[in-house]
């Protein structure tokens, strides 16, 4: 690290304030879009990108990781009061943030989503300022073979996580996974489309998961009068959020744990902050002395979730500084704001630009701090939502969750697959299905079976290929153990007592 | 095991419709996969994870019949979803014909009736209001035009 590329970032920075008014109005876009579910984050960046033209390279790069990092906590708001993920990577927020709500605490469940995420960015990023380098030749290292061998992996915990039954939970993450092959295959012929055109590019994977989290669950709220059923509960208090803000800091453990998940899962490419975060929450009920009390509204869930979504921001965007190669959506909007202002990333870019690097570095830590106050004033307005009727809440929300689907595919395939994924996931979590491992399935089939036919091709079709590498092989070990292990363990410890 | 002397609630009955739907749907897949190509390439997911999830669905169709599962807590009345579901199939499928403005705005309307509100002006005005925001903010934000009926629309 040469200390003169550490100034030269700072005085980048520093030495015209107009820089930092973009700032503020980049985060609030990104709270707006990650809090409607059905808009994405790289939707809002797309939609913004056009602005970017008439700024220079640096204020387009602060306006847009601002929004990257609004969104990254602004997902998480619906998530929270409502079960609806904003955006992919708030699903694991879910699984305790809204059983929080229900019993009235979403004052504190927010806060501590707010006190993760800041604390995640900048954990983040603080990690990438000093391994930018090492992540970027790790990455590279990553083949095919290691990306199935990771979903496959993720799977399998994600099903674990249905709590009773194991086999449902495996049955729900496999079904996911077929539909999400569903339409055009690497060989050019089509499956499962049963000739619909709308078919063709595969089953809108945000609009199912939209079906199966969200409108499932309103279907199941129909019968009930508020979201929050004592009165006295409902209350919107900016004390409790700040106390949940500070709450976020006594789980140092999930919030630094899930920040190493975050920035590794993160740089690589196409896995994102979705897995992130739910091998995060994953690893924090396993690691707990009480895990069955995740998926009943655990803060420390929150935290896992949260510290790993908002910190594979930093991966991501390692991935893009460092290889030239976006990890997901908005990364790719930033590519394409790299090219507008004839940039590319890669080696070279680190190399010859790493003033500009480290500046980018310095305008996150400044954007979570100002997340920090945009989120406590922007919070207690979106917090009232416990306080509307469900009669009128439980229409208002389908109704967006369809407008939302409309937007992502931009014809009616998006609300009829929210259409027919809501009783999909009615009936799933009726029958004791896995609905996230179901989702994750559906987000990540194609991808593992694009996986599956690179790693094929590139060893001729032999199966020794896996045994020359060792981080497939330690994934499915790891597999195999989250599967068995605790089995395992139990019989061995019964062996010992004999 | 004794089947006679386990007996099967509605809910375990529908449970194994559920069951038994998956599979068939899983059986259906492989097969449409087969038959557009039987390429390698094709298969390499498809049949391994088909035929693992039709190992587990006889698993724990076996297991439901022995009935080593708990019975399920309390569920709420399928009587009182179904309409919700209904009304919710009908407002999607109607887009195409209300557009998303009318469309939003009956399915507000009977949603709001449905439950138990009687004050029309009440429904009205919320149903409007709705609609129109949703829209018009929409339609404001997306690059594609949006089926409507009295809005305006390049659809």
């Amino acid at each position: 690290m040469n200390i003169n590329d550490v100034i030269g970032g700072f005085t980048l920075l520093f030495s015209e304030p107009s820089l930092w008014l973009i700032v503020v109005p980049g985060i609030l876009i990104g709270l707006i879009f990650g809090a409607i579910p059905g808009l994405q984050i790289s939707m809002a960046m797309a939609i913004f990108l056009p602005l970017t033209l008439y700024m220079d390279f640096m204020q387009a790069m602060l306006f847009l990781t601002a929004i990257f990092t609004g969104g990254g906590f602004g997902g998480s708001i619906p998530a929270i009061l409502m079960n609806i993920p904003g955006t992919s990577s708030s699903i694991a927020t879910t699984f305790d943030g809204y059983p929080m709500s229900v019993r009235g605490e979403h004052n504190t469940a927010l806060g501590i989503g707010l006190g993760a995420s800041c604390i995640g960015v900048i954990i983040g990023y603080s990690l990438l300022f000093f391994l930018i380098g090492p992540i970027s030749e790790m990455v590279l290292k990553l083949g095919p073979a290691e990306m199935a061998a990771v979903i496959l992996w993720g799977i399998t915990l994600i099903a674990s996580l249905s709590g009773a039954n194991l086999n449902k939970g495996i049955i729900s993450g496999l079904v996911g996974l077929l539909i999400g092959t569903v339409g055009y295959s690497e060989v050019g012929v089509s499956r499962g489309t049963m000739g619909s055109v709308y078919l063709l590019d595969g089953i809108p994977a945000i609009p199912a998961m939209m079906g199966m989290f969200a409108a499932s669950e309103l279907f199941k709220l129909v019968n009930s009068n508020y979201l929050v059923e004592d009165k006295s509960l409902r209350k919107v208090s900016v004390r409790k959020i700040l106390a949940g803000f500070l709450h976020a800091f006594h789980y140092p453990v999930a919030l630094i744990r899930g920040s190493l998940i975050g920035i590794f899962v993160g740089s690589v490419p196409g896995v994102g902050s979705s897995v992130a975060s739910l091998l995060s929450y994953i690893q924090a009920k396993r690691k707990s002395k009480n895990p069955e009390s995740f998926g009943k509204g655990n803060p420390a869930g929150i935290v896992a979730a949260e510290a790993a979504n908002s910190t594979s921001e930093a991966g991501s965007m390692a991935t893009l500084l460092a290889l030239g190669i976006p990890g997901g959506g908005a990364t790719a909007v930033m590519l394409a704001a790299f090219a507008m202002h004839n940039i590319t990333g890669g080696p070279q870019f680190i190399r010859e630009q790493t003033d500009v690097v480290y500046a980018i570095i310095f305008a996150n830590f400044g954007q979570a701090f100002l997340l920090i106050i945009l989120g406590l004033l922007f919070i207690p307005l979106l917090a009232n939502i416990v306080k509307v009727p469900m009669n009128y809440l439980v229409p208002s929300v389908l109704a967006v969750a369809v407008f939302g689907a409309f937007g992502l595919t931009g014809d009616l395939t998006g609300p009829i697959t929210v259409m027919v994924f809501s009783v999909i996931g009615w009936l799933f979590k009726r029958f004791d299905y896995s609905v996230p491992a179901a989702v994750i399935g559906i987000l990540l089939g194609g991808m593992a079976e694009e996986s599956l036919i690179f790693s094929y091709q590139i060893s001729g079709g032999l199966w020794s290929y896996v045994l020359e590498r060792p981080v497939t092989i330690f994934i499915l070990v790891m597999l195999v153990l989250s599967l068995f292990g605790g089995k395992l363990v139990t019989m061995l410890t019964r062996k010992i007592k004999q | 095991m004794n089947l006679k002397s386990v007996k099967f609630t509605r809910h375990q009955q529908a449970d194994f419709v559920v069951l038994l739907a998956l599979s068939s749907l899983v059986i259906w897949y492989l097969f449409d996969a087969y038959n557009a190509s039987s390429h390698f390439a094709n298969l390499i997911l498809i049949l391994p994870v088909s035929i693992l999830v039709l190992v587990l669905c006889l698993i724990e169709f076996i297991s439901q019949l022995r009935g080593l599962h708990e019975p399920p807590p309390n569920l709420d009345p399928i009587a009182s979803m179904l309409p919700v579901i209904l009304l919710f199939v009908a407002f999607v499928l109607s887009l195409e014909w209300l557009g998303f403005d009318v469309g939003t705005f009956a399915f507000i309307c009977a949603f709001l009736w449905l439950h138990g509100e009687r004050r029309i002006v009440w429904i009205l005005a919320y149903s409007i209001t709705f609609a129109l925001l949703m829209s018009l903010f929409f339609s404001a934000m997306l690059p594609y035009p949006m089926p409507m009926l009295i809005l305006p629309t390049a659809y």
